[in-house]
């Protein structure tokens, strides 16, 4: 059985118009909704949502591969200077459509959004039930939705910034959802801000596209559809002028705003700072915006745009090395945080980190599935640990904390599986993802073994810091009143947090082709269609020894935890005695923010300060008062005509353009 | 689209034309010489169109878009200015501003 188009565009515009419904009946309609319908409504629509994409991928699996990529056009938006002569349209003109992709990697992304937004959507219930603002946060939480489907499911340039953009103001809205208190306003601000950089990248991209694309005919294009673009910017194209083994000027500037802008949403260096302070939001917008969706959205545009990349190899070569130096800076600074969110949070900028190095060298596929499966177990962990916080009375230091495994019989499991998957231990759905992800390094491109050899390095951190937190936490003996009396949270909010330890066990067998030839290559051989079969099978996946190597150095990491944290083997201030250097620079962050206030914002203060000052006060108002002056004395013998009736200036006008009008038609008989 | 219906275009765009000047030199309400403005911006706007259809460029569209947004900003500036007023005196006539003139 296949589903028809008409089927497809209908269920894709029902996918996007649910979560949107439920924002506008939760604003619109705002506080006289109560609360009972409020609690169904915000989850519902996004439920709901992930049945449509779930039929949609059912839908998408049945067709034969070769046409897997379907583009709808929901309807058309803008039409300028296209002429319909006799029924055809022209060849001049600009269209641009709101049109849907739902290919494999569209689709996936959808099912992550809805699927894993629907469940954080259920956790909200419970976690926000005391809140104020709980119909705005729902309000919220669905516009977000919608903005990340539009953003992964549109086939157009206009509607993927318009996506962007929009999922930048709903994560600031929801970053400083308490807006009483100043640091989470100061935390959305910083977030905007930082995205308003990226967007400006990301338009500026769009831009050089639209102006510089052309056809295989050497006619410009001037087309916004992501499919045309595609099909012409690869080899043979006349997109780059002086096309040489590293790609032309042009190319290489489009890739490098691109990934502007995907740095700015995924946190990566040097736009990365935004990510640790929005951790002042409530919890479950940490689980849906910075570790699920939002800060995966880079990764997204990185692969939907590999066509660009793979003409641009230094641009990609600089999508690869900033990845994976973000990932193991995030690594080290997440080792010494005591805010257990904030360790999350580095975690999360660490593992995005490795998605955008996989996608700089290719492994578009192995990007993806560790996308998907870090959605499900950073979204468990922020969930899990939004409980603990729960249980604690909005306390986040780990040092205030301990002994919580007695406590919390629910949350602890679903936790340790959650840190099992990030550090990559077998039969967990990262270790699957990572691994993959590793071993592609050793495959594609020059210099990529010896990054491969960085991102094995990272194995170590990963799993050191995030055990840190597992010992510190959930074992020993309670180190606060708070953490004694704490009591597992209500099962609103442990029951999503049990599906997702569930989903970040078992997702990693999605790869897993138990009947076919080569073991690890179903997920990838579904996002074949869209990545190409060359980056969607890096055969090195399978690698033994690389797997092998890999699995250890995620086992040492715990050991190494284990021994500092739990047995006291090896004291814990080792480090900052040894290497007091190490030990701060970890602490402070690298001093990025540090360096950002000292480079950008003092400098810009004091020049206004001079500004305001000198400049305003002497120059500009002193130019106004003498212009002031100067009318003031020629106008004097003109105020009669000032007769303060609006009809009289209208009649005079009238008559004065119907004598200019009268001349004219005169002037031209 | 014929040409035997650009006479009817045309004389459509100069009715509304007319019927707004009316409107505009014989009403006191701010809001209807509001109303009014706008029917002659349409008018314009329908006069743009149109020449630009016939003529088979899109400069008329072009333009027409200018001129939507135009009037946009006005009738945001002008209804901000009637508001003010209307608090002051609570009053709508034109007339009323000509103290405006001191």
């Amino acid at each position: 059985m296949t589903i028809g188009t008409g089927f497809a565009t209908a269920l894709a515009a029902v996918v996007l118009g649910l979560p949107l419904l439920g924002f506008l009946a939760i604003s619109l309609v705002g506080g006289r909704l109560p609360r009972r319908l409020v609690r169904w409504l915000g989850p519902g629509v996004v439920l709901l949502a992930f049945v449509g994409v779930c039929v949609l991928l059912a839908a998408t699996l049945m067709r034969p591969a070769a046409d897997r990529s379907v583009t709808v056009v929901l309807w058309q938006w803008l039409q300028v200077g296209v002429r319909h002569w006799h029924g055809v349209a022209g060849t001049k003109g600009f269209s641009a459509d709101f049109s849907v992709t739902l290919d494999p990697l569209a689709l996936v992304m959808a099912a992550i959004i809805t699927g894993v937004g629907g469940i954080i959507h259920v956790y909200s219930v419970g976690y926000m039930a005391a809140d104020q603002g709980f119909n705005r946060f729902f309000a919220y939480m669905n516009l977000f939705v919608t903005s990340m489907l539009v953003l992964v499911l549109s086939a157009n340039l206009v509607f993927l910034v318009i996506g962007w953009s929009m999922v930048a103001f709903t994560s600031y809205a929801l970053i400083a959802f308490w807006h009483d208190r100043p640091a989470a306003v100061a935390a959305g601000r910083k977030a905007y801000i930082t995205q308003v950089i990226g967007d400006l990248a990301l338009v500026l991209a769009a831009f050089l596209i639209f102006t510089n694309l052309r056809g295989p005919s050497g006619r410009l294009l001037h087309t916004v559809s992501l499919p045309a673009i595609f099909a012409n910017v690869g080899p043979g194209a006349h997109f780059h002028d002086g096309l040489g083994p590293t790609g032309g000027a042009l190319v290489t500037l489009i890739g490098i705003l691109l990934f502007i802008g995907a740095a700015a949403k995924s946190a990566q260096w040097p736009l990365h700072t935004w990510l640790p302070d929005a951790m002042e939001g409530p919890t479950p917008v940490s689980a849906l915006i910075h570790a699920a969706t939002m800060v995966t959205a880079g990764v997204y545009l990185v692969v939907r745009f590999h066509p660009v990349y793979q003409q641009a190899p230094i641009a990609a070569g600089a999508v690869a090395v900033v990845g994976i130096g973000t990932a193991w800076m995030a690594g080290v600074i997440g080792c010494t945080q005591y805010d257990i969110k904030r360790v999350i949070a580095y975690s999360t900028m660490s593992q995005i980190g490795l998605m955008i190095f996989a996608a700089g060298i290719g492994a578009y596929s192995a990007a993806i599935f560790h996308l998907l499966t870090h959605a499900f177990f950073k979204a468990l962990l922020f969930l899990a640990a939004g409980n603990v916080i729960h249980a604690l009375h909005d306390d986040q230091d780990v040092r205030v904390m301990g002994g919580l495994r007695r406590r919390m019989r629910l949350t602890y499991p679903a936790f340790l599986v959650g840190s099992l998957a990030l550090a990559g231990i077998p039969i967990f759905a990262g270790w699957f993802s990572k691994e993959e992800l590793l071993g592609s390094g050793l495959v594609l491109g020059p210099i990529t073994p010896w990054l491969w050899v960085i991102g094995l390095s990272l194995n170590v951190l990963t799993s050191f810091y995030i055990f840190r937190v597992v010992w510190l936490a959930f074992h020993g003996t309670p180190r606060s009143p708070r953490a004694e009396t704490a009591r597992e949270a209500p099962r609103v909010m442990t029951a999503p947090v049990l599906v997702l330890a569930g989903l970040a066990t078992v997702a990693g067998f999605l790869e897993v082709n138990f009947a076919g030839w080569r073991p690890i290559n179903l997920f990838a051989a579904f996002l074949q269609p869209v990545v190409g079969a060359a980056h969607a099978h890096p055969q090195a996946a399978a690698d033994l020894t690389a797997l092998v190597v890999g699995t250890l150095l995620s086992l040492f990491g715990i050991g190494l935890a284990t021994m500092v944290y739990r047995m006291g083997l090896i004291p814990a201030d080792l480090v900052s005695r040894r290497a007091p250097w190490l030990y701060r620079l970890s602490l402070h962050k690298f001093y990025w923010d540090q360096i950002y206030d000292l480079g950008l914002t003092r400098p810009t203060l004091a020049l206004a300060r001079v500004l305001t000052r000198v400049v305003e006060p002497n120059i500009f108002d002193g130019a106004v008062r003498g212009v002031r002056d100067a009318v003031g004395a020629l106008s004097q013998d003109f105020r009669s005509f000032q007769t303060g009736y609006f009809r009289g200036y209208a009649t005079v006008f009238f008559a004065f353009a119907a004598i200019a009008l009268l001349v004219l038609g005169l002037r031209l008989t | 689209m014929s040409f035997h219906l650009f006479p009817g275009f045309i004389g459509l765009s100069a009715a509304m034309f007319g019927i707004g000047a009316v409107g505009v030199l014989a009403r006191r309400n701010p809001l209807v010489v509001f109303m009014s403005i706008e029917l002659m911006l349409n008018a314009a706007n329908l006069a743009l169109v149109t020449y630009g259809r016939f003529t088979h460029t899109m400069d008329g569209q072009v333009f027409a878009i200018v001129v939507i947004t135009v009037a946009a900003s006005e009738v945001v500036v002008g209804l901000a200015l009637i508001t003010g007023v209307f608090r002051r005196g609570r009053r709508l006539d034109l007339d009323d501003l000509a103290e405006l003139r001191e």
